[in-house]
């Protein structure tokens, strides 16, 4: 069987390998030259209730990729506004460590190629159509194409192409498949109900600030120097796609964590106000280059679908990450890629699909946000176990732990302990 | 289905242009009344953020300048080279495949305006070489210029199917080409020459027994076979043009083959290759009416097989979409 994954971002990749792991052939189409997308300038995990997701994954048997960015953190255990026990991954190592690890692992990839158009069959796709013709089938097909810009919606939306690490100038820009193969984009709404969101965070150049600042950052991983008073921007925090960073705090102080360049955790800065902080006064932007203007959008393309990942109204594609809901964040790419695999391999095999349980946090984040995009207000909101409205929801319901063992005992106790590792074909 | 979509102009210093400004972008989704990006023919460029970036407006268009007339050279009555001096700017934008401009004695009105391939584009001495048959108004009107003619340009869909040619390396090419449709025939071959392609030329003899593009096809270095391709009694290929196409099919591996004649010549040949082998790409010489080049006027228009109406002043599209019946019904 051969499965096709469209897109390889973190969700990609946890959708590839899962569906390797099950036993199906496995094709990643990349329209760049490297893999992880934005998980290439993200490396923020395991942050309040992210360490559960994690945990639970890594119970459940599909925690091959948390365990790499285990392996690449620069920092653990990392307190910030809002947020607790997070592990700050070194983003200029990990790309090329998953790389390795899903090549070791049979996974086909081919970078610089950009799906464009899907060839269907009644309900199917038979295939799919790169930027030059070329025709490849595919028995089931994952979408994790993300949401994020091109051009022209960062434009629309936003405040211009930003030159983000999707370097859609260079490589091409995104294309929904799943509105190719004719089922219509829902999108995300602000406060105000305009489309979409700004990334939450750009990347300064670690050299360039001080050396004060870069030594804080090397031994604590974190920093946080409050913003001039005229400088105090509260809208912005609105146009924000990460909810959970979306805090007072956030806009009254800047925040940098050391994830290898040095994140800052505001969608864009203007430079000159910048450079007028102490310690900043050399300061220049990594990621996205224009970081002192803009920021990519996101939300724009996202694929209805049910709580087994698939695409509603199509029985062969399979969705993961942005694609798939207004999830923010690697943890949460990595949950619903990995689903998406496993019942993509079901899907091929003719088997019903599966459900993570809602007594899993894993599960929960999935319907609930499913559930909630339906209504108006629901679209306003960002989903991840780090913030926002879902962790409040799993303080509530109980499904914040960070014992372990306790999430080890749960998953044995559901009889669903390394359920991902079953091998089905 | 895979949709082979692509303007000419994209990207370009033209770009974009009034569709844009109307919602009728051939290539952006943003331009064509949509509120989202779906960029199925990327062009290496965002025109929507082009747009924005010019105001919400569409770029100057090309406007009509006087040169200096170097020569009119008579070959028949019926059939002129011509050589003008322009400027260094448009003797390079037109040294490229399916050039053509638009031309006219000064003075006369815009209605006169006629589209003409370049043959030759001299970016040395800024001369470019048209060739045209006097047929009509518009032909014989342009006889009457003395010193000076007005030209607008520079314009680059004269040839379909150019992915085809400016994608050709170190391969093998096939061209035939009857009457003046030999001479846009001219400028591919030159550039395909210059990507160490073979080309090879098939020329019909026609009334004056050798093309008068035989020479220059010899001067780049092109192998040229003259046959009559052309039976008129019933508008068929003849058998000596078929039996030389078998032999050269055998000898040669061609990726590419292009046809320079009208509509009609251009289905007989093409889908006569394509019934000897359904695995060559297809260009050809644009016959298309045009009469402003900006896509706007509708002369141009003409319909795909699904329906897809094309502009064929600036739009490209697959010839074997527009020509080839794949039942093999065609009386070649």
């Amino acid at each position: 069987m051969m499965v096709i994954v469209i897109g390889g971002g973190w969700a990609g990749c946890a959708a590839a390998l899962q569906a390797k792991k099950c036993g199906a052939e496995v094709l990643i189409i990349e329209k760049t030259d490297m893999l992880l997308g934005l998980g290439n300038v993200g490396g923020i995990i395991r942050n309040n209730g992210r360490w559960t997701a994690a945990e639970e994954m890594i119970a459940l048997g599909g925690g091959d990729l948390f365990e790499i960015a285990d392996r690449c953190a620069r920092h653990k255990n990392v307190e910030f506004p809002g947020h607790k026990h997070a592990t700050l991954y070194d983003v200029n190592i990990i790309e090329a460590e998953v790389r390795k690890y899903l090549y070791s692992m049979g996974i086909n990839i081919m970078f610089e190629n950009r799906v464009v158009d899907v060839e269907m069959e009644g309900r199917r796709i038979k295939s799919v159509y790169l930027h030059d013709g070329t025709e490849i089938e595919g028995d089931v097909f994952i979408e994790t194409t993300g949401s994020t810009g091109p051009i022209g919606n960062c434009l629309r939306y936003g405040n211009g192409c930003s030159m983000c690490i999707l370097r859609c100038p260079s490589y091409g820009p995104r294309i929904s498949i799943s509105m190719r193969a004719g089922v219509e984009d829902l999108q995300g709404l602000r406060g105000d109900e305009s489309f979409g969101a700004m990334s939450g965070s750009c990347k300064l150049e670690k050299d360039s600030l001080s050396k004060e600042l870069q030594e804080q950052l090397d031994k604590d991983g974190v920093v946080v120097i409050p913003v001039p008073k005229e400088d105090i921007n509260l809208d912005k925090l609105k146009n924000k796609v990460c909810q959970q960073y979306a805090l007072k705090e956030f806009a009254e102080n800047i925040v940098l964590l050391d994830t290898g360049h040095a994140k800052l955790m505001t969608s864009y800065y203007p430079l000159e106000k910048l450079r007028k902080i102490p310690g900043f006064e050399r300061a220049r932007f990594i990621d996205p280059y224009s970081g002192g203007k803009a920021n990519s959008i996101r939300y724009l393309s996202m694929a209805p679908r049910d709580n087994h990942m698939k695409v509603v109204g199509i029985d062969n594609l399979f969705v993961g990450g942005e694609k798939s809901g207004l999830f923010v964040g690697h943890t949460e790419a990595i949950v619903t890629g990995t689903l998406a695999g496993y019942n993509a391999v079901r899907a091929g095999l003719g088997l019903n699909l599966v459900e993570l349980p809602t007594s899993l946090a894993v599960g929960d984040i999935i319907k609930f946000e499913n559930e909630s995009k339906q209504t108006i207000e629901g679209l306003k909101q960002r989903y991840t176990f780090a913030g926002a409205v879902y962790f409040e929801r799993m303080k509530e319901l109980n499904l914040y732990i960070t014992d372990v063992d306790k999430i080890r005992k749960k998953v044995e106790g559901l009889f669903l302990k390394d359920f991902f590792k079953n091998k089905i074909i | 289905m895979f949709k082979f979509v692509d303007c000419i102009d994209a990207g370009t210093e033209y770009c974009p242009c009034y569709l844009a400004e109307k919602g009728e972008c051939i290539i952006c989704s943003q331009l064509k009344g949509r509120a989202f990006c779906d960029c199925l023919n990327w062009k290496g460029t965002c025109i929507f953020q082009e747009y924005t970036w010019n105001n919400n407006k569409a770029k100057k268009a090309r406007d009509f300048k006087e040169y200096v007339l170097k020569s009119i050279n008579f070959l028949r009555d019926d059939l002129i080279i011509m050589e003008v001096f322009v400027n260094p700017y448009l003797a390079k934008q037109l040294n490229n495949i399916g050039s053509y401009v638009f031309l006219k004695k000064p003075q006369s009105p815009h209605c006169f305006a006629m589209p003409v391939s370049i043959m030759k584009s001299n970016i040395k001495n800024n001369v470019i070489t048209m060739a045209i048959k006097i047929l009509g108004v518009k032909t014989k009107d342009i006889l009457d210029c003395k010193e000076k003619v007005e030209i607008k340009g520079p314009y680059w869909n004269g040839v379909q199917g150019q992915i085809f040619l400016k994608n050709l390396k170190n391969s093998e090419i096939l061209i035939s080409a009857r009457g003046v449709a030999a001479s846009p025939c001219v400028m591919v071959a030159n550039k395909l020459k210059k990507h160490n392609n073979n080309v090879i030329v098939i020329l019909d003899k026609g009334r004056s027994n050798e093309n008068f593009a035989k020479k220059e096809f010899l001067d780049l270095g092109c192998k040229v076979y003259d046959v009559n391709m052309i039976d008129y009694s019933n508008y068929t290929l003849k058998d000596e043009f078929k039996k030389l196409i078998n032999e050269l099919m055998r000898k040669h591996d061609f990726k590419v083959t292009m046809s320079g004649g009208s509509d009609e010549f251009h289905r007989l040949y093409l889908n006569y290759i394509y019934s000897v082998n359904k695995n060559l790409n297809f260009a050809t010489v644009n016959n298309a009416l045009m009469t402003c080049g900006e896509g706007v006027c509708g002369s141009c228009h003409l319909k795909l097989c699904n329906g897809q109406v094309i502009r064929g002043c600036k739009q490209q599209y697959n010839p074997a979409e527009v020509f080839i019946n794949i039942k093999g019904d065609v009386n070649i």
